[in-house]
């Protein structure tokens, strides 16, 4: 396990702060978008970006690099702000989002932008692709990982315990899942939609090693990851839990923003939210 | 025409063929890889072939994932739980991620015939040729399967191939030409036009030589790959022929069939008549007779194509 320096620590904070502020950016262009698990997964998607995986954004096909599969591809919006800030395309293609054949759509296309690894949005899709990564890359006698973010109402889909079961009978240690525990899908708590609990034996008992952290605390987050694997050949799953629409204030926690249609009255309030955090942390 | 062969043992050998040329080429399995006829390539390179029981959704994600890292997988299983079963993977992990991943739908078609409509795969063209990019394969002899299997491996792009199971007789020479998207023109005529594809391209080949000893001048193509379309081939056989026959061991609904006529019907519409089951769950049964129900075997085609003309 590494530990955060306190001023990494802190530089994370500002970069998720500037995420929150180019997913605003987004809806903004495209006045409506997924900003509930975009919000709730900015902050560990930022520290995997920025501290945690291997990349080149000059060259995003280098063979060593660490993998994302946004297996929840809904939660785009995050996705295309890190990559973004991490230079991996012009941040002017931001003001694109919602615009007829716009490289940002809705859910990600691998085929639009570099540093995107798959083409998800249909749920319980993207564990079996990260895992075939995962076994391709340790074929190929390379240390790099796959990292994985799945909503917990994904978890319903039972595509995902297929993955889940091959993942650990095949020992993929280089396999790290993020579930974005938020607690919320469209139409109400998650628990009582379709209930995954008891979440940590079910893993357990597909042959994971598991670990609970808060999601939106950068060195909970950093410390969980570069702890993995938890238990060796075995894949590791961070249970994140999370707030949904973390950081906006009127949205927060609440299932109906999962799909925000922006007013102008929230989105000015979402600028206050945004300034209120840059704020708190220039302090710091 | 007087050679058979297993159609599964001869895409097993082609694949260890194959994979002699290149390392890259995995095999994966869902719970059947002697059924499916990669035993001998489970035998000559364990390392490459990947077992995952039965799980055919996870096989296609894990397949498109594989492949993101260089390998190409070959997936092999019974047709129906390859196509109908993970059709959305098929279209989003191997389709619109255009991923270098080959799908081996065997035992297709009404192979099991004594089964039922679960195990028969009489769909599995009508649905995979949805999927933009992808290529659909449907070999008409054992000479074509091994043929195909290397084309495959060198063709870079999403697959999908179905085979049969009982034996195939042997149609053509080992000089025979294949190619991807290249329809194969097996005798030329004037009269009508007869179209075969995979297992019951042979039955067609017979009733061409029966309708030519009935004086009929009659065309016979083999159309091996339904997606791409080899449309020139198949627009100039209507230009100068006027009439066309399809012959498929699949659904009237979206087959062989439905793809010639979406061509024809753009570009040279003439008459055509359909063989091939029509929209029911097929019974259940020996495969001959069940053949002989669907009017599929080759005096049955002879009988159709003379009250057509």
């Amino acid at each position: 396990m590494s530990q955060l320096s306190g001023v990494e620590e802190v530089a994370l904070k500002r970069m998720s702060a500037t995420i929150r502020k180019d997913i605003l950016r987004m809806v903004k262009a495209g006045r409506s978008g997924h900003i509930g698990g975009a919000l709730s997964s900015a902050d560990i998607l930022t520290a995997l970006y920025f501290k945690i995986m291997r990349t080149q954004p000059h060259n995003p096909s280098w063979p060593q690099r660490d993998r994302f599969v946004l297996s929840a591809g809904h939660k785009c919006l995050a996705l295309y702000a890190v990559l973004a800030e991490k230079g991996f395309f012009d941040k002017s293609l931001l003001d694109t989002y919602g615009s007829l054949g716009s490289k940002l759509p809705g859910h990600p296309n691998m085929h639009y932008l570099p540093g995107i690894e798959t083409n998800t949005g249909a749920l319980g899709h993207g564990l079996s692709i990260a895992g075939g990564m995962a076994m391709g890359l340790r074929m190929n006698g390379t240390d790099a990982r796959v990292y994985v973010i799945m909503g917990d109402g994904e978890l319903a889909e039972g595509s995902n315990w297929e993955a889940a079961a091959a993942a650990s009978h095949h020992k993929l240690d280089n396999l790290v899942l993020f579930v974005d525990r938020n607690s919320l899908q469209i139409s109400g708590k998650t628990v009582e939609v379709m209930s995954y609990e008891p979440l940590q034996a079910r893993w357990e008992a597909f042959g994971w090693s598991v670990r609970e952290i808060n999601g939106h605390d950068i060195r909970q987050i950093y410390e969980a990851a570069t702890s993995a694997p938890f238990a060796k050949t075995k894949p590791s799953v961070i249970l994140a839990n999370t707030v949904k629409s973390k950081g906006f204030s009127f949205a927060e926690d609440r299932a109906n923003y999962h799909y925000w249609k922006a007013t102008n009255e929230e989105i000015a309030q979402a600028d206050r939210d945004i300034a209120e955090i840059e704020e708190g942390l220039s302090n710091e | 025409m007087s050679e058979a062969l297993d159609p599964r043992k001869t895409f097993g050998e082609a694949l260890v063929e194959a994979g002699e040329k290149n390392p890259n080429i995995i095999a994966i399995s869902a719970d059947s890889s002697k059924g499916s006829g990669l035993g001998p390539f489970r035998e000559r390179f364990p390392d490459r072939h990947l077992e995952f029981g039965i799980m055919e959704q996870g096989i296609l994600g894990f397949a498109a994932g594989l492949a993101t890292t260089g390998k190409i997988p070959f997936v092999a299983a019974i047709a129906p739980f390859v196509t109908a079963r993970p059709f959305e993977m098929f279209r989003n992990d191997l389709g619109y991620m255009n991923q270098n991943v080959k799908v081996f739908g065997r035992c297709a078609g009404l192979t099991y015939s004594d089964l039922g409509a679960t195990h028969q795969s009489l769909d599995d063209i009508a649905i995979i040729r949805t999927i933009p990019g992808v290529t659909v394969i449907n070999p008409g002899d054992p000479v074509e399967i091994r043929k195909a299997v290397h084309a495959v491996a060198s063709h870079v792009g999403p697959v999908y191939m179905k085979i049969g199971s009982p034996k195939m007789p042997v149609l053509f020479g080992d000089e025979h030409q294949f190619e991807i998207g290249r329809g194969v023109l097996m005798e030329d005529g004037k009269d009508v036009t007869l179209i075969g594809t995979g297992t019951v391209l042979s039955r067609a080949w017979e009733a061409a030589q029966l309708l030519r000893k009935r004086g009929v001048d009659v065309r016979l193509i083999n159309i091996h790959t339904v997606k791409p379309l080899d449309s020139e081939l198949l627009v100039r056989a209507a230009e100068e022929t006027g009439k066309v026959v399809t012959v498929e061991e699949h659904y009237l609904i979206g087959g062989l069939g439905s793809a010639v006529s979406e061509l024809l019907s753009q570009r040279c519409p003439v008459p055509m008549k359909f063989i091939g089951v029509d929209d029911q769950y097929a019974s259940n049964g020996p495969y001959e007779e069940l053949l002989g129900l669907y009017g599929l075997q080759s005096q049955q085609i002879v009988d159709t194509v003379l009250s057509f003309m």
